[in-house]
């Protein structure tokens, strides 16, 4: 959850001279690297500068379900566990990955378990005697427990610290979850990190690469795509993306369909659907291999059918399609043409596709590099940075990711201001200084949210609080800063204080439930779909706040001193009254037009018309208001009626100061 | 409470010609002694001042890459913030007759003569750019700040055209 501390903002922009890096090692070669996954997890070591690799457990296996079974009293976790699903569905738990940061409302999706915890923080109800419940942070703590066990056996001792991979694109509730988890579980966790990153270690580090790689991230339900640059020293993220409700169980359900459709099974139960989905699983990989094979429906009591990879390869076509979409996207934003790139690396069980792999192929014109197990390439770069983190003599490297998703303020007219834009190396931070509208206003409220659409609506919320307080000042002369700081992991802090005054400010903070992946992803696929629409929702909303701030001025300042002749000559009075009328009228007609385009366009005509009329007026106005100045006046008049005259002069700018009334402009 | 100048950060002079590559390679220099990972176990302070520094970093190398984030940047240093409506230290108010010839190139784009019109629009954007730089070379901070607003107003122009024509499409 973002925190917001109104207190304390003095220290956050003091500038300091590191010490330098850091000197003494710690305890070198006891840092673990973990890839808590979806469905399967794993930890890595690399200590002292060895080869990274993936520790087993007693049984001789690499990958640990991540699955936690509360049957019994005690709490099982991995393989044990997973014995216990079909029993005890709603006491297993399994897919935790999906819960972490969420609200109760957030969860969509089908999953077996009783979730309580409506509004506050979400739990699992796992027993009845004595009741049970546990959060999705405690699962995962449970998990990591086992991994951090491991490792300790392995060791032969302590654990100093680990490094926790998360999907790039997890927000920051979810990287919160993620990192809470692992302090329960009793890890110092050095560093979340990107996935897709710790995958372009696992290769850069092992071959010295240097250059433009691309890596291709396709797991069972989520993918993602990042851009990366690797200079010597420094892996550079210039872009990622992805898509985080798309993956290899896509590809089994499509099949599945494909397999009841052809047996002639129209209205299929849930037991058949099941039944078939573990059937699709097995072709899929089988088709991985051979060109055509043969499935056995015989437990949905139908005959075997046989299938091509042609006839499979066609079914995934639109989805292997949306990646590819996903990967250009991508390499946009980092500003390279496939032609240009180094390499691309394959990571995820489903990368195993061969059309998959062929796709990449045909996008990047090169072959992809596979050579690490696609399944343990993460763990392997967990354990590498988790490596160089324990103060080992390992030569280090630097990375520099990226914020996946813009963080923003809402304005007004419900717009979007982005304050960190999406792709933004971190750690960042940025300041936006709000003013108040009229002296009437003495508190602000600020609303935080992230998302790549242009309304505030459109996009997640992340957190809403108030600003009180704020001085009786003039109109915009009150200066409220809100400073966002992200972290090195993407975690957030949000800060504000009012400059004119230094008044401390009381705050209300109503937090909101992080984003989930699957909101990111849509948002972000609904800003491409959407760009055209948004674009010009947009510029409605700004042309009638504009028109609106324009007419107020001009009406303040008639009401003034339009009676002074000297300023206001008759005729000129006669024309901006006129103007005044038409700009009304546009207020009017606006919403009687529904091509929002010709809206905004007739709102900006009958701004820059009211405007060009009053130039004059305005002008006399400034000029009067300087020599009053020098007539005396004390420079808080001056600067109250220049801002006046200020007040709709920020048109030209892409990022200006933005005024938000929350007494007159709420929603 | 001030920002540290972007250009002494990153060690290049302050003029808005530099050399991208003495940008990254310093960019990368830096952040590669101030970045927080380097500062892992070491008092809170420490941590907080090595991320304060690499955001500024961060923050310095987006706006310098940019050529024309710099030339704003610059104007910034100068005294005219061109993100503020402050009447003193804010963009300056574009003339009445810049606001006529806005109203007249919207018309005309009404008209339909859409192509004839961006190429016009996009060549005015590059010429109040150009002649931003120019005034900056000069140190003529008021005059590049106009000219800077300018190409504003012909970039957001542009930026709708293109989106209405990607509706139309």
């Amino acid at each position: 959850m973002s925190k917001i501390n109104l207190q304390d903002t003095g220290a956050l922009f003091q500038i300091a001279e590191p010490t330098g890096p850091q000197a003494a090692p710690r305890a070198p070669g006891r840092g673990i690297g973990i890839d808590l996954g979806t469905t399967n997890s794993l930890v890595a070591i690399a200590p002292q500068g060895a080869a990274p690799r993936v520790l087993l457990d007693v049984e001789g296996r690499a990958i640990l379900p991540s699955v936690v079974s509360y049957v019994g009293e005690r709490v099982l976790v991995g393989a044990p566990a997973m014995a216990q699903q079909a029993e005890h569905p709603e006491r297993v738990v399994s897919s935790v990955k999906r819960f972490m940061g969420r609200g109760a409302s957030d969860i969509e999706f089908t999953h077996p378990y009783q979730l309580v915890g409506e509004g506050g923080v979400l739990r699992i109800a796992v027993g009845d005697e004595p009741r049970r419940q546990v959060s999705p942070v405690e699962v995962s703590a449970e998990l990591l427990r086992a991994l951090k066990q491991r490792a300790e056996a392995e060791l032969g001792g302590p654990v100093d610290g680990a490094v926790i991979t998360v999907p790039a694109y997890f927000d920051d509730a979810q990287r919160q979850a993620t990192r809470d988890a692992g302090r329960i579980a009793g890890l110092k966790v050095y560093r979340l990190l990107a996935e897709p990153t710790a995958a372009a270690l696992a290769y850069g580090l092992d071959r010295g690469e240097r250059g433009v790689f691309a890596i291709y991230d396709l797991g069972g339900g989520t993918f993602d795509i990042s851009v990366l640059r690797l200079h010597a020293g420094v892996f550079q993220v210039l872009a990622t993306g992805g898509d985080s409700a798309l993956g290899g169980d896509d590809f089994d359900r499509a099949l599945a369909r494909h397999l009841l459709a052809r047996a002639g099974l129209a209205a299929p139960d849930r037991r058949q659907v099941e039944a078939a989905r573990i059937a699709a699983r097995a072709l899929k990989e089988r088709l991985s291999e051979a060109d055509s094979a043969r499935v056995s429906l015989a437990s949905l009591g139908l005959v075997d059918l046989e299938v091509t990879r042609a006839e499979f390869e066609a079914l995934i076509e639109p989805l292997a399609q949306r990646t590819i979409r996903a990967c250009k996207a991508a390499l946009k934003d980092a500003g390279h043409s496939p032609a240009e790139l180094d390499g691309v690396v394959l990571v995820g069980g489903s990368t195993r596709v061969p059309r998959i792999r062929q796709l990449v192929e045909q996008v990047f014109g090169r072959p992809p590099l596979t050579d690490i197990d696609p399944d343990e390439v993460v763990a392997h770069g967990a354990a590498i940075q988790a490596d160089i983190l324990s103060g080992s003599e390992r030569p280090g490297v630097t990375l520099l990711d990226v914020v996946p998703l813009s963080l923003g303020l809402e304005t007004m007219g419900g717009i979007v201001e982005k304050i960190i834009p999406r792709n933004a190396t971190i750690p960042i931070s940025a300041r936006q200084v709000f003013t108040n509208y009229s002296e009437q206003q003495t508190g602000m409220v600020i609303h935080v949210v992230q998302g790549e659409r242009e309304l505030a609506r459109d996009n997640r919320s992340l957190a809403r609080f108030e600003l009180k307080g704020i001085p009786r000042l003039p109109p915009s002369m009150a200066r409220v800063e809100v400073t966002f700081q992200l972290d090195a992991d993407a975690l957030l802090t949000v800060t504000a204080r009012e400059l004119m005054t230094g008044v401390k400010q009381s705050v209300e903070v109503k937090p909101t439930h992080g984003l989930s992946a699957e909101e990111v992803d849509r948002l972000v696929i609904e800003s491409l779909d959407h760009a055209g629409e948004d674009y010009s929702a947009r510029n409605l909303a700004e042309a009638r706040v504009e028109l609106g701030r324009v007419i107020l001025a001009v009406r303040r300042a008639l009401s003034e001193v339009g009676h002074i002749e000297s300023l206001l000559p008759p005729d000129d009075r006669m024309a901006i009254e006129t103007a005044l009328r038409e700009a009304d009228a546009a207020m009017v007609a606006v919403s009687a037009i529904d091509d929002s385009e010709a809206a905004a366009a007739g709102l900006t005509r009958a701004r820059e018309a009211l405007e060009r009329i009053s130039e004059p007026f305005a002008a006399r106005r400034m000029q009067r208001a300087l020599s009053a100045g020098m007539a005396g006046k004390s420079l808080d008049e001056i600067e109250a009626a220049l801002a006046e005259e200020g007040l709709d002069a920020r048109r030209g700018g892409h990022s200006a100061a933005l005024i938000q009334d929350d007494d007159e402009h709420g929603e | 409470m001030t920002d540290a100048d972007y250009f002494g950060l990153l060690g290049l002079e302050r003029r808005w010609r530099l050399d991208r590559g003495a940008l990254e390679r310093s960019y990368l220099e830096r952040s590669q002694a101030s970045h927080p990972d380097g500062f892992i176990g070491q008092d809170s302070g420490v941590q907080r001042a090595a991320m304060e520094r690499s955001s500024q970093l961060n923050q310095a190398h987006r706006t310098l890459r940019d050529p024309v984030l710099r030339a704003e940047y610059l104007v910034k240093l100068g005294g005219i913030d061109l993100d503020s409506s402050d009447p003193r230290t804010g963009a300056p108010r574009p003339t009445q007759d810049f606001l006529i010839e806005m109203i007249d190139l919207r018309e005309r784009l009404a008209e339909g003569d859409v192509s004839a019109v961006r190429e016009e629009i996009e060549a005015r954007a590059e010429q109040s750019f150009a002649a931003g730089v120019a005034a900056l070379d000069r140190g003529d901070v008021a005059v590049a700040a106009r000219e800077l607003v300018a190409r504003r107003y012909f970039q957001r122009f542009l930026d709708e055209v293109d989106a209405s024509e990607e509706r139309r499409t």
